[in-house]
């Protein structure tokens, strides 16, 4: 069983454990080695992942070639391309593993079935949603005014340890800063709080 | 004293590489049981058998990165390695010397070839151990001590069959010069061909040799060949090692900390909440600044 998916299913969204046991055998899971993709714009992808171990890193390439950075998942997070999965649109983003990673997929017939099987899980999804939504306007809410530095206090509050996890350039693309001013915002924090 | 019995005999797992620097086999954390609670205090071991890297401009390691909650102690055999950390310490390591950098209540640091060995290239054999700090110490003032092969504490063995030098701990009444925070025994050892010597420690320790160089007879009958790591029982007090031809053994045996352990990634605590507050501290710049 999958640990972090069972977690999500039962700590989070109150289905009996039992009915848990039974779905996991019919939910597919996928593996993916660093520097593979899930997705590519253009293609359609009926999926949800859902990161049971690993990193994914979602991004567009601009018209100058500039890579950004949309969002990270990691344990327990979902990633998805909305038009892709949702429109049947082809896909706007790449999807990458930048860790080896197991995903597992959730399709709209596994939402609806869960769904009818538990209105705990439906009122958590919904609430899920809520948040992503919350999240995005947040992000384009600091994207359009915020200092350096207040973005960073704010991902490394949301995602503690990915300092640790990906490349600086790969935080500073997800920043929209470069990655000279992710460092002075590194060096100024330094000198506020390093107490030698 | 009651003979110290051989419990494993451990081949070098297959090595991967810590930033582009070093090739490691890694002992511990690790299988064959030897997890960070066996060897404890030894929580982490990585081992850079005899590798050679070809000539480099561009100097091979491993970058900025933290640590917090225990020490890290690194050995050079072959080639030199500069380090560099946030609290301001500096220095080159190699042949013969140890570096034993105290992490304690963080810093920040980069181990890179140094500079005229990378040009040059040559031949990289190092041993890279965390030693858990006891709780009481683990929010301690980060430390450096930068150890030369000459600072080491000497024994001659008799009859020319090779020599002890002592870092950390005590042999034969010679002491070692490094520092630590809880008993630790920590030896070079060489000897020539058909060379002898016996060591003695309490039973508890948690105690093993890793042979960087030629091939031993341990207690007269388990051998153990270059690059093997030997884990001893936890009962009996003495063992003898005997070159079958001359050899390069370091020894490492310390009393446990018996001290619950909390891992993850660079940082070792005591409980989890400790983790969360070292990745907060390490985001929030609280280990200081190191350019990269």
């Amino acid at each position: 069983m999958f640990e972090n998916f069972k977690a999500y299913l039962v700590d989070k969204s109150g289905i009996e454990s039992s009915k848990c046991e039974a779905l996991s055998r019919t939910v597919k899971s996928l593996d993916f080695k660093k520097g593979s993709y899930l997705l590519r714009p253009g293609e359609i992808c009926h999926h949800t992942f859902f990161v049971e171990k690993g990193l994914l890193r979602a991004y567009t390439v601009d018209e100058q070639g500039k890579e950004h950075i949309i969002q990270f998942a990691s344990e327990s997070w979902l990633m998805s391309d909305r038009s892709s999965a949702y429109f049947n649109e082809p896909a706007d983003y790449f999807i990458e593993a930048i860790e080896d990673t197991t995903v597992i997929l959730i399709d709209k017939e596994l939402i609806n079935a869960l769904s009818k099987q538990s209105e705990s899980f439906r009122r958590h999804n919904n609430k899920l949603l809520h948040n992503h939504i919350r999240h995005l306007q947040k992000r384009i809410n600091m994207l359009l005014g915020a200092s350096a530095e207040s973005r960073y206090l704010d991902f490394v509050q949301m995602h503690y340890d990915l300092t640790l996890r990906v490349p600086q350039w790969m935080i500073a693309s997800y920043l929209g800063i470069t990655p000279e001013s992710l460092s002075r915002v590194r060096k100024e924090l330094a000198k506020k709080n390093f107490k030698p | 004293m009651k003979t110290k019995k051989v419990e494993l005999v451990v081949a070098p797992p297959a090595p991967h590489f810590v930033g582009d620097g070093f090739r490691v086999h890694n002992f511990i954390p690790g299988g064959y049981h030897l997890d960070m609670q066996r060897m404890d205090p030894f929580i982490m071991f990585d081992y850079n058998s005899k590798f050679y890297f070809p000539p480099s401009d561009q100097p091979k390691g491993v970058g900025v990165h933290p640590h917090r909650g225990f020490e890290t102690v690194t050995i050079a055999y072959k080639g030199k390695v500069a380090h560099h950390d946030s609290a301001g310490n500096s220095g080159v390591i190699g042949e013969g010397d140890v570096q034993w950098m105290t992490a304690a209540s963080g810093v920040l640091h980069k181990e890179y070839h140094e500079e005229h060995f990378s040009k040059e290239g040559g031949d990289f054999q190092m041993v890279q151990l965390w030693v858990n700090l006891p709780a009481a110490f683990k929010m301690s003032d980060p430390k450096y001590q930068g150890i030369k092969s000459d600072q080491m504490g000497r024994f001659q063995l008799p009859d020319d069959q090779g020599e002890v030098a002592v870092i950390a701990g005590e042999y034969m009444d010679v002491k070692g010069p490094a520092t630590t925070f809880s008993p630790v025994q920590m030896y070079n050892v060489s000897l020539n061909k058909n060379g002898e010597a016996q060591f003695s420690f309490p039973a508890h320790y948690n105690t093993g040799l890793l042979v960087l160089e030629g091939n031993i007879m341990v207690n007269g009958s388990e051998q153990a060949e270059t690059d093997r790591f030997v884990l001893f029982e936890n009962e009996g007090e003495t063992f003898t090692i005997k070159a079958s031809e001359d050899a390069k053994i370091l020894i490492l045996s310390g009393e446990p900390l018996n001290e619950p352990i909390a891992a993850h990634g660079p940082f070792v605590m005591n409980y989890k909440a400790e983790i969360l507050q070292a990745f907060e501290d390490f985001n929030l710049g609280k280990f200081g600044y190191l350019e990269d």
